[in-house]
């Protein structure tokens, strides 16, 4: 009993810090589950993108409700994220787990690296939010079909526009995409780390947009990978059902609590706990 | 620009609700499954079953933690497949080829993950 309820508080703990600072909880759980309780890399990380997908999901639904995340922008990036995850999940068990705990060591540096360059939203982009529609027509225009492939892409990226920003650089989108696919895979993570920026900087889309259209493609990324895994045998239902619990429920705490938190010395604590794991994943690699 | 007018808002609503409504099912399973393993004073670090679809329903009769843990697994990876599906549906009876297109496409890469793990598993 002891176990379960170290796991279910440890799930509640990636998901809540993970909740706050903005994290998906996979970054968190994958060093929490070997080095903590010892589970086998790759068997952490099953656990870890089926956690993933339970809070993504929920959040997703949410953002999908109130209208925040790009549907149409979402679901063409995530084809590519499931073809990368796809891939990733194959080469995920070719290679050594030690490769695998290094490239971890190398995520957790870079993520320790972009909290601490990490600021605050710039103004324009609480001012490029999509506003509540208030049209009365649906305003959805089919790309129209040519063979003119320059026509094609300008009006595939209208399509892909929201009302109030414009999509650029579809191609850029689509590779950064299946990158961010093969590490979620290789990793156990959302990948959100990657897609975030990759659309608010590289595409043009409103951080907040950003952030709800990337934890829509999560679910499907984190899907394609998670039967590979599964099917293997890498998920224990043991383990995955008081973790995924305990992330669901620690991240939708952290969720209701962001706003109230001086997040400065969180984030700061937090880099040295990332950088103190990155550690110990590189010493684990190294055997 | 996509479609956000009263059309595509309760589209998009309708998807957002089905997102919800599979994930707190799929949560419920879990807990479900967390409380018998609880009682059952199993440690979750001996090693659970494998999944074995043919006793899944014997195991959620005979209140086995596993038929719960399993069945909430499976749930929470069909979570995002149902929203792809409601996508779909919906793009093909809006008349949104592309966007129906990409919708199974989607659906066709998880079919190859399930496809290639099972013929390289």
């Amino acid at each position: 009993m002891v176990v379960a309820l170290s796991l279910l508080a440890g799930g509640a703990a990636a998901g809540l810090f993970g909740s706050l600072l903005g994290l998906g909880g996979g970054v968190l759980l994958v060093p929490l589950l070997t080095l903590v309780f010892g589970l086998d890399l790759r068997e952490a990380i099953g656990v870890s993108l089926i956690s993933v997908i339970v809070t993504s999901s929920a959040a997703a639904g949410v953002y999908l409700e109130r209208h925040v995340a790009n549907l149409r922008l979402g679901m063409t990036l995530e084809l590519f994220t499931a073809m990368g995850a796809l891939v990733g999940g194959l080469i995920a068990f070719l290679v050594d787990e030690r490769w695998l705990a290094l490239l971890f060591a190398a995520l957790l540096v870079y993520v320790a690296i972009t909290m601490l360059r990490a600021r605050e939203p710039a103004p324009d982009d609480v001012a490029r939010l999509p506003p509540e529609p208030v049209d009365d027509s649906d305003r959805h225009v089919e790309p129209p079909l040519t063979t003119d492939l320059a026509s094609f892409r300008a009006a595939a990226l209208a399509h892909l526009s929201g009302d109030t920003y414009a999509v650029r650089h579809l191609g850029r989108g689509v590779a950064g995409s299946a990158a961010a696919g093969v590490l979620s895979a290789l990793l156990g993570i959302g990948g959100g780390i990657v897609k975030v920026p990759l659309m608010h900087i590289g595409m043009g889309v409103p951080l907040r947009v950003a952030t709800a259209t990337s934890n829509l493609m999560i679910g499907i990324t984190a899907a394609a990978s998670a039967v590979i895994y599964l099917i293997r045998g890498e998920v224990d239902p043991y383990v995955t059902g008081p973790v995924a619990i305990g992330v669901f429920v620690g991240a939708s705490l952290g969720s209701r609590a962001a706003h109230r938190i001086e997040l400065r010395v969180l984030n700061l604590l937090f880099v040295a706990v990332l950088l103190w794991t990155a550690l110990q994943m590189l010493l684990k690699a190294l055997g | 620009m996509n479609g956000t007018g009263p059309a595509g808002n309760g589209f998009e609503q309708r998807l957002g609700r089905l997102l919800i409504v599979v994930t707190y099912a799929a949560v419920a399973l879990l807990a479900i499954g967390v409380v018998l393993l609880l009682l059952a004073g199993i440690s979750p670090l001996s090693g659970g079953p494998p999944l074995d679809p043919a006793r899944l329903v014997s195991d959620l009769l005979a209140l086995d933690p596993a038929g719960f843990l399993w069945l909430g697994i499976l749930v929470v990876i069909a979570t995002p497949l149902s929203r792809v599906i409601g996508a779909a549906a919906g793009f093909i009876g809006r008349g949104e080829r592309l966007m129906a297109v990409v919708s199974l496409a989607i659906l066709g890469v998880i079919a190859i993950s399930v496809v290639t793990a099972l013929a390289t598993g």
